[in-house]
């Protein structure tokens, strides 16, 4: 019964051979974080992961209090495992530290309440 | 039948059977108030036509109660366990027993939701294993099917009979084989035509096979979070395709009924049961994503085995 039917598959729907995704991450001018552009799916995982360790690693340089931003407004898309990954980096920052959305699409709040719903040290801005 | 005793398992799941309002009130209150006058936490999670029943008869004593209704709760079998159950449960003080009435299955489901329904009564079972809490889930024998009351003797390790408040083992109970009866072929995917979008995808087409089914579900009449919900739903079954399911898989989205069906195969296996239905664990870093299919779904349904593995969300338009 699971075997595939690819008769039943429309021949016009086959995937249009469309431009990779992309993200592209800059650093943030004035204040610490990152601004990225772009969506965050497996094909990208790698790339969201490294600049969510650089912050990690520049907040250990610092040490002491400090707040993150990451200005998410050109992000079209983040799926569970690049919310899995910012969850983590607030673990890691560890209590002095905070993270701040600026402006992420609409269902990354959504799924960091479904999924890590006792996660502190994160904040959404929407202005 | 003999009489239960529980000597070793601290998990009580007993299906209590109900042939109208008075036994109906006489199992569940009895149990809301023995919990009560124990001083421990109970939950229940029932249709809201029998929320209100209980409530009236509670009177005050409800207060200390949770009350969720399970149509809006538990449209989605699936999200029972995680989004009700154990979120109910898992936030109790440990070393108390937690009291849950759990009424899942009632007339109006539908047979596209009821193998679903059996399947999650049989897993509770599995779900809760060791933990010091009673489920009690009421089935309404005048108006259930036989099939249904006969598998809830198969899903529940003890049976009160309708009427009585004699807790009795089941002889039928087997869990095991109402998940394996139930993991049923799913009606094939309608085929070519304007209302349906199909795609074969990989890796490098993840992207593009996302945007286009929430195109199409766009088209459906999907707006707003239901649209976000079906790129996410889209993003998560085809991402654990290509991860754990073979690396490729077909993705078909279309209407039925008042629904936009959103159906994921591949040739991978699903070979947990309770995949998806675990609340997150606070450390653990992957398996979310088929746990958010379910929370955001209206219906989730898998049929799994050695041919590969088929994943059906239904989401309201």
């Amino acid at each position: 019964m699971s075997a595939p039917e690819p008769a039943r598959l429309l021949p016009t729907a086959a995937v249009p051979q469309q431009a990779a995704p992309r993200l592209d991450v800059y650093p943030l001018t004035g204040r610490s974080g990152f601004r990225a552009v772009g969506e965050v799916s497996l094909p990208t995982r790698d790339i969201w992961e490294r600049a969510l360790e650089r912050v990690v690693r520049e907040a250990g340089d610092v040490g002491g209090e400090d707040v993150y931003y990451l200005e998410l407004s050109a992000v079209t898309f983040v799926d569970v495992a690049g919310a899995g990954a910012l969850a983590d980096t607030t673990k890691n920052l560890g209590g002095g530290c905070r993270l701040v959305l600026d402006r992420p699409p609409d269902s990354l709040p959504r799924i960091l309440g479904l999924l890590w719903p006792s996660l502190s040290g994160i904040e959404v801005s929407t202005s | 039948m003999t009489t239960a005793t529980h000597p070793a398992e601290p998990f009580v799941h007993p299906a209590l059977f109900y042939a109208d309002t008075d036994q109906y009130l006489a199992g569940t209150v009895s149990f809301i108030r023995a919990g009560l006058a124990a001083g421990e936490p109970v939950a229940v999670a029932v249709p809201n036509e029998n929320l209100a029943l209980i409530q009236d008869a509670l009177g005050a004593d409800g207060d200390a109660v949770r009350f969720l209704d399970m149509r809006e709760a538990g449209r989605n079998p699936g999200r029972i366990i995680p989004g009700v159950l154990r979120a109910f449960a898992d936030a109790q003080p440990a070393g108390r027993r937690v009291h849950i009435i759990g009424e899942p299955i009632w007339a109006g489901r539908s047979p596209d939701e009821y193998p679903a329904c059996a399947q999650h009564e049989a897993l509770i079972n599995a779900a809760f294993q060791g933990r010091e809490v009673s489920i009690l889930c009421p089935y309404d024998t005048s108006r259930l099917d036989e099939r249904v009351l006969a598998d809830a003797h198969a899903t529940h390790p003890v049976v009160i009979p309708a009427g009585s408040t004699d807790e009795l083992v089941s002889p039928a109970y087997d869990p095991d084989g109402v998940v394996a009866r139930y993991n049923l072929p799913l009606p094939p995917a309608p085929g070519a035509g304007p209302e349906v979008f199909g795609a074969a995808f990989a890796e490098d087409s993840l992207s593009a096979v996302r945007h286009l089914a929430t195109e199409h579900g766009a088209r459906l009449g999907l707006a707003g979070t239901a649209l976000e919900n079906l790129a996410l739903i889209t993003a998560e079954l085809t991402t654990n395709s290509v991860v754990h399911g073979g690396g490729t898989g077909t993705l078909t989205v279309w209407p039925q009924d008042g629904y936009v069906l959103c159906e994921v195969r591949d040739k991978g296996r699903l070979a947990d049961p309770l995949a998806g239905r675990r609340p997150p664990a606070r450390d653990q870093r992957g398996g979310r994503g088929l746990l958010l299919v379910n929370l955001l779904s209206d219906l989730v349904r898998v049929h799994t085995g050695p041919e590969g593995t088929t994943i059906r969300s239904y989401l309201g338009r």
